[in-house]
C-alpha cells in the first residue's frame, strides 16, 4: 500500500492510497483509492488488473473436443468449473445429451466443488479480516467488546463468546481455521472421486464422464459428506455470530460495500430428467437446474430465461487495454431460435489486445474488460455483479421459487436448507432470506449458506445416481459426432460467481471461444458509457470505521468489500512468441506504475 | 498498438483433429465397447476379460453392478 497527499479539490482532503497487489486472492488485482480522512470516507475508486491471458486468441483453430482440457486451466482453483462449463458449451454444438448418470455425477463434483472452495476462501482468507489478530490492531475498541459479548449460537459452535470465535479465526493458529484446511481435503477428495482430478478433471467430457459408477464411487463420497456437514452446520452458526455482532458494535456498518442490487447468476446443477442442451429449449432446462439461473434488478426477479441472459450479454470496452473489433467478422447474426446476436455480444468478440501505460486519470487502466448486460426494459447496459457467487444464488432461487429437492426448497422469498443428523451434530434447519440490500457482510454470510445448500444438494444427487447405479443403468458416456459447423453457449456458475463459455465451430475447428468467468463482470473498469465496474462502485462512498488514523491504515474496511465478491484473476501471463526468442518488452501496466 | 510477435513455429491449428486417426467419441463406438448393453445397463465384462460370467449376479431381478 502506498498512499500520497493530493491538494486539497473541491473542499476536500484527498489522500490517494493503493492497494495493488491486493493479497489473499487469486491473480493480481489493484486497487486505487481517494479518501476523505476527515469525512472517513472513500471518494473515487479504480480498479486495475495487470495481468492478460489471451484464452480467446490462442484457442482459434484448436479442435473443439480440447476446449475443456485447456480452458481447466484458466484457473488454479475452480478449473473444473470451467472444465463443466466447457462441455455444456461443446454439448450444445455437438447436439449429444450424455446419460443420466453422467450428469448427476457431474453435479456431485460440482457441489463438492463449491463446498471446497467456498470453505477454503471464506474460514482461510476472508476471516483472516475478521480474525482477533487483524480487529485488535484495525478497531481495538471492537476487540475489547468482542471479548465480552456472549456468542448467541454458542449452543451449536460450542465457542462462548464472539472473541473465542474471532481467535478461532486466527491464521494458523486458530482451531476454524486449521479445521478449515482438514474440511478442504475432504472435498478436494470427493471432487476426485467424482472428476477424477482437482483442480483440473480428467475424466469430464463432451457426451458424458469417464468416472466408473459403482455403488462404491458414491458411498466414498458420501462418507465423507457425513464429515462436512458436521462442520458445516457449525460454520454457519459462527458465520451469524461474528457478522451480526459487526452490525452491532459498529452502527453503520451495513454501509460498507454497499451497492445497488444487480446481481447476475447464470444456474447450475443441471437436472438431467429435463436437460437436452439444445439452445432452442435453453429456457425450459435452464429453469429445472438446481440453482436457477436469473439477473435480480432492485430486489426484483427480472429474468429466468438463460436466452435472454444470453442475447443481454454485452462486452464493452472503454478503460481496458484493447482495441476495438467493430470491423472484425461477425461470426454468429442470428441464434438458433432467429434472435439477432449483437456485435458486442461474445460470440461476435474479437480480442485484439493492445498493451499500453496505465493512465487512471482518464485513461486506459486494466486488462479486463467490461461486460455488461443490456437491459431491454429501460436501456441500460448494467453492471451486473455476482457478489462473489452465493448471494446472487440464493437470491436469484429463492425469488424464483422454482426448486424442490428434499434437502433444500425455494420458498419464493427465501432459501430453506434442511441437513440431517451427522455423527457429531443434530438435524438442522437453516433458512436465507434476502436481505435489503447487497453489502460487504451480506456477500460473505451468503457463502457459508451456499455451501449448506450444495451439501443439501449433494444428498439429493447422491440418491439419485445410487438410484440409477441400482437399477443397473451404469451408461455414463454417449458417442458424437463433431459437426463441421456449429455454435454452443454454456452456461454455469464458477464458483465466485456467473460463467459462461460461447463457442463457434467452423470446419470442425474452433473459430471463435470467449470464456466469461465471474470477475471481469465483477472487476470491470468504467465503460464506454462511463459507468464504474462493481468493485469500483461498491468501494466508491465506503465509509470508514477503521481507527487508524492515514499514518498506520490498513484499510481494511476497503479490503473487506474487495474481498467479499470473491476476487480471483487468474495468474500468470505466458506469451510464447515464436522462435524460441523471450521478447523483453517493458509494457507499463505493472506493479506500483502509477505516473 | 498491437502486440509485437516473432514469427510462429507451427500453424495455430496443429492441435486439431488429423482425418483418419480414431476418435474415441466417434458415433457407433459404443457398441463395440465390451460389457456395456444397448439397454444403458452392464455386465461383469465392463470389468474383466477374465470369466466375466462367474462375476454376474446369480439372480436375473438383480442389478448388475460390475466391480471397477
Amino acid at each position: 500500500m502506498s498512499s500520497e497527499t493530493l491538494v486539497p479539490s473541491q473542499q476536500r482532503e484527498l489522500t490517494d492510497v493503493a492497494f495493488d497487489p491486493i493479497t489473499r486472492i487469486v491473480g493480481n488485482l489493484g486497487i486505487y483509492t481517494k479518501i476523505d480522512f476527515p469525512r472517513r470516507e472513500v471518494v473515487e475508486c479504480r480498479s486495475t488488473s495487470s495481468i492478460f491471458r489471451g484464452y480467446s486468441v490462442f484457442m482459434k483453430g484448436k479442435d473443439p473436443r480440447d476446449a475443456h482440457f485447456i480452458t481447466s486451466r484458466i484457473c488454479g482453483i475452480c478449473g473444473d468449473n470451467h472444465a463443466t462449463c466447457s462441455v455444456y458449451a461443446q454439448n450444445m454444438a455437438y447436439g449429444v445429451k450424455p446419460p443420466p448418470l453422467a450428469d448427476w455425477i457431474i453435479n456431485l463434483g460440482e457441489a463438492a466443488e463449491y463446498m471446497f472452495d467456498h470453505t477454503i476462501f471464506q474460514d482461510n482468507m476472508v476471516f483472516v479480516d475478521y480474525c482477533e489478530r487483524m480487529v485488535k490492531e484495525t478497531n481495538p475498541g471492537v476487540w475489547e467488546r468482542a471479548e465480552r459479548t456472549p456468542a448467541p449460537r454458542a449452543d451449536r459452535h460450542g465457542l462462548r463468546t464472539i472473541g473465542e470465535i474471532m481467535a478461532s479465526y486466527n491464521p494458523f493458529e486458530g482451531s476454524t481455521y486449521k479445521e478449515a484446511l482438514e474440511m478442504s481435503r475432504l472435498t478436494r477428495e470427493m471432487i476426485c472421486l467424482m472428476e477424477g482430478r482437482h483442480v483440473h478433471p480428467s475424466t469430464l467430457y463432451p457426451g458424458g464422464v469417464g468416472t466408473v459408477a459403482t455403488p462404491q464411487v458414491f458411498t466414498d463420497y458420501l462418507v465423507r459428506l457425513t464429515r462436512c456437514l458436521d462442520f458445516i452446520k457449525r460454520a454457519v452458526a459462527m458465520n451469524d455470530d461474528v457478522f451480526d455482532f459487526f452490525y452491532e458494535a459498529l452502527p453503520g456498518y451495513e454501509e460498507v460495500g454497499r451497492r445497488r442490487t444487480l446481481l447476475g447468476c447464470w444456474g447450475a446443477f443441471q437436472d438431467p430428467e429435463v436437460v437436452d442442451y439444445d439452445y432452442r429449449t435453453m429456457n425450459t432446462w435452464g429453469n429445472a437446474m438446481f440453482v436457477t439461473p436469473g439477473i435480480v434488478v432492485d430486489n426484483q426477479l427480472v429474468t429466468t430465461d438463460l436466452v435472454d441472459i444470453n442475447l443481454g450479454m454485452r462486452i464493452l470496452l472503454g478503460s481496458s487495454y484493447y482495441e476495438d473489433w467493430e470491423g472484425e467478422e461477425t461470426f454468429v447474426d442470428t441464434d438458433p431460435l432467429g434472435n439477432p446476436v449483437d456485435r458486442r455480444h461474445p460470440w461476435n468478440q474479437t480480442t485484439l489486445p493492445a498493451p499500453q501505460k496505465r493512465d487512471l486519470n482518464g485513461g486506459n487502466y486494466s486488462w479486463v474488460m467490461s461486460p455488461r448486460w443490456y437491459d431491454k426494459r429501460t436501456g441500460d447496459h448494467l453492471a451486473l455483479d455476482t457478489g462473489g457467487g452465493p448471494i446472487a444464488r440464493l437470491w436469484a432461487t429463492a425469488l424464483a421459487d422454482k426448486v424442490r429437492t428434499p434437502y433444500v426448497r425455494s420458498t419464493g422469498h427465501s432459501v430453506e436448507i434442511d441437513l440431517p443428523r451427522t455423527p457429531s451434530s443434530p438435524e438442522v434447519r437453516l433458512e436465507w432470506k434476502p436481505p435489503a440490500f447487497p453489502n460487504t457482510i451480506e456477500r460473505n454470510r451468503a457463502r457459508m449458506y451456499f455451501v449448506a445448500y450444495a451439501a443439501g444438494m449433494a444428498l439429493h444427487f447422491v440418491d439419485k445416481a445410487l438410484g440409477e447405479v441400482r437399477a443397473g443403468r451404469t451408461k455414463v458416456f454417449q458417442d458424437f459426432t463433431v459437426p463441421s459447423d456449429g455454435i454452443g453457449v454454456g452456461f454455469h456458475e464458477a464458483v465466485r460467481g456467473v460463467l459462461s463459455h460461447h463457442l463457434v465451430i467452423r470446419d470442425r475447428k474452433i473459430a471463435n471461444y470467449h470464456p466469461y468467468p465471474p470477475t471481469p463482470w465483477n472487476a470491470s473498469p468504467r465503460d464506454s458509457y462511463g459507468t464504474p465496474g462493481p468493485y469500483e462502485d461498491a468501494v466508491q462512498g465506503c465509509p470508514i470505521f477503521e481507527e487508524n488514523g492515514p499514518d498506520g491504515f490498513k484499510g481494511i474496511d476497503i479490503m473487506r468489500t474487495v474481498r467479499s465478491f470473491d476476487p480471483c484473476l487468474p495468474c500468470g501471463v505466458h506469451m510464447y512468441l515464436g522462435g524460441g526468442r523471450t521478447l523483453k518488452q517493458s509494457h507499463s501496466p505493472t506493479f506500483g506504475a502509477h505516473s | 498498438m498491437g502486440i509485437t510477435v516473432g514469427k510462429p513455429d507451427v500453424r495455430v491449428d496443429k492441435a486439431a483433429h488429423v482425418p483418419g486417426v480414431r476418435r474415441g467419441n466417434h458415433q457407433g463406438l459404443g457398441k463395440h465397447q465390451p460389457g456395456h448393453r444397448r439397454d444403458d445397463t452392464s455386465t461383469a465384462r465392463r470389468s474383466t476379460g477374465i470369466n466375466a460370467r462367474r462375476h454376474d449376479p446369480i439372480m436375473p431381478d438383480m442389478p448388475n453392478l460390475s466391480p471397477a
